[in-house]
């Protein structure tokens, strides 16, 4: 999903880095001071680990591969803010040593995996668990939260593609093209996503931005889970 | 806990480097199929040190490709806890209860 450089026209890059800008400097302000000194090492254990699980490539549809995100764990483990600045940290490296995505092209990177990638399952998750308030809400949430956090990544990679001129598609063909083949990595993300998330809520709920923000929730699906 | 979540953190990423190098590492990926087709070209505006994840003059040596991958996960580990450490000045208490 990372787009490289000479793919996305002038006014797309400069729109989507404006956007990621916004978000860059909404996170950092809102991050700022509210790590805690349990989050920092887990902030840099979660970025580096997605780094390398970025490497790792799975075969999809007709042949073609897709990299599991990692913006679904880092949104509900470090918080939506923490999380979006970890993903850039990624996305940085990833474009500056290795040209695993472009550099005006960052911000579109950014947008997609940094943003939409990881605000996106957060505000699912809060919202699923919020109507349904157990176990089975929380996997629920943090399952759906992912896989539309996912195809809606792709979405915007493929809106972004297709309001460029390089490429020949229209928007609604690249749109439906992107999201519909990353929809199956998307289902890998929200087993991953919920696999892990039910393992910390029962060893390490700590380690959970939404235990600490979503105490009563946090204590109803420890009722539910019989710990 | 900050030793050993770096400790899990190196040995996790070790594992991924190694299996994304190994037997994960065939990228084709739908905007690189769809690029290839149409003929449509990367221009990329600054060269990169180590392109695809490969050391320049040791492309193809998964061994080298492990170290790079390794090496890299571990600057990243190095890079977010300079970046966690500036963003957890000043936090108190009060700190964890906020939405960060």
């Amino acid at each position: 999903m990372h787009i490289p450089d000479g793919f996305l026209d002038y006014s797309v890059c400069a729109v989507t880095y404006a956007g990621s800008l916004l978000f860059w400097a909404l996170s950092f302000r809102k991050a700022r001071g509210n790590l805690t000194d349990r989050q920092v090492p887990l902030m840099a254990t979660l970025t580096a680990m997605f780094f390398a699980v970025q490497m790792m490539n799975y075969p999809i549809i007709e042949g073609t591969t897709a990299h599991l995100l990692g913006g679904p764990i880092v949104a509900l483990t470090l918080g939506p803010y923490a999380g979006m600045i970890s993903m850039t940290i990624i996305l940085m490296i990833q474009a500056l040593f290795f040209g695993d995505g472009g550099i005006t092209t960052l911000g579109a990177n950014v947008w997609n995996m940094g943003v939409i990638g990881v605000f996106t399952p957060y505000l699912v998750f809060m919202a699923v668990t919020k109507i349904w308030k157990s176990e089975k809400g929380l996997l629920t949430g943090a399952f759906v939260g992912a896989f539309i956090g996912d195809v809606l990544a792709a979405m915007f990679a493929g809106l972004e593609l297709g309001l460029s001129t390089i490429f020949p598609y229209s928007v609604l063909i690249a749109v439906t093209a992107m999201g519909i083949h990353h929809s199956v990595i998307g289902i890998g993300e929200g087993i991953v996503t919920a696999g892990v998330i039910k393992i910390l809520q029962t060893s390490r709920p700590d380690l959970l931005q939404f235990s600490i923000i979503r105490p009563k929730m946090q204590q109803a699906a420890g009722r539910a889970g019989g710990t | 806990m900050y030793r050993n979540a770096v400790l899990i953190g190196i040995i996790v990423s070790l594992t991924f480097v190694i299996t994304g190098t190994i037997w994960l590492s065939h990228s084709d990926e739908t905007l690189d199929r769809v690029a290839r087709q149409i003929g449509a070209k990367e221009s990329p505006i600054w060269n990169p040190p180590m392109p695809n994840y490969e050391l320049p003059g040791y492309e193809g040596k998964a061994i080298i490709s492990v170290l790079v991958g390794f090496i890299s996960a571990v600057f990243v580990l190095g890079v977010s806890l300079i970046v966690g450490r500036a963003l957890r000045k000043g936090t108190n208490a009060r700190g964890r209860d906020k939405f960060c």
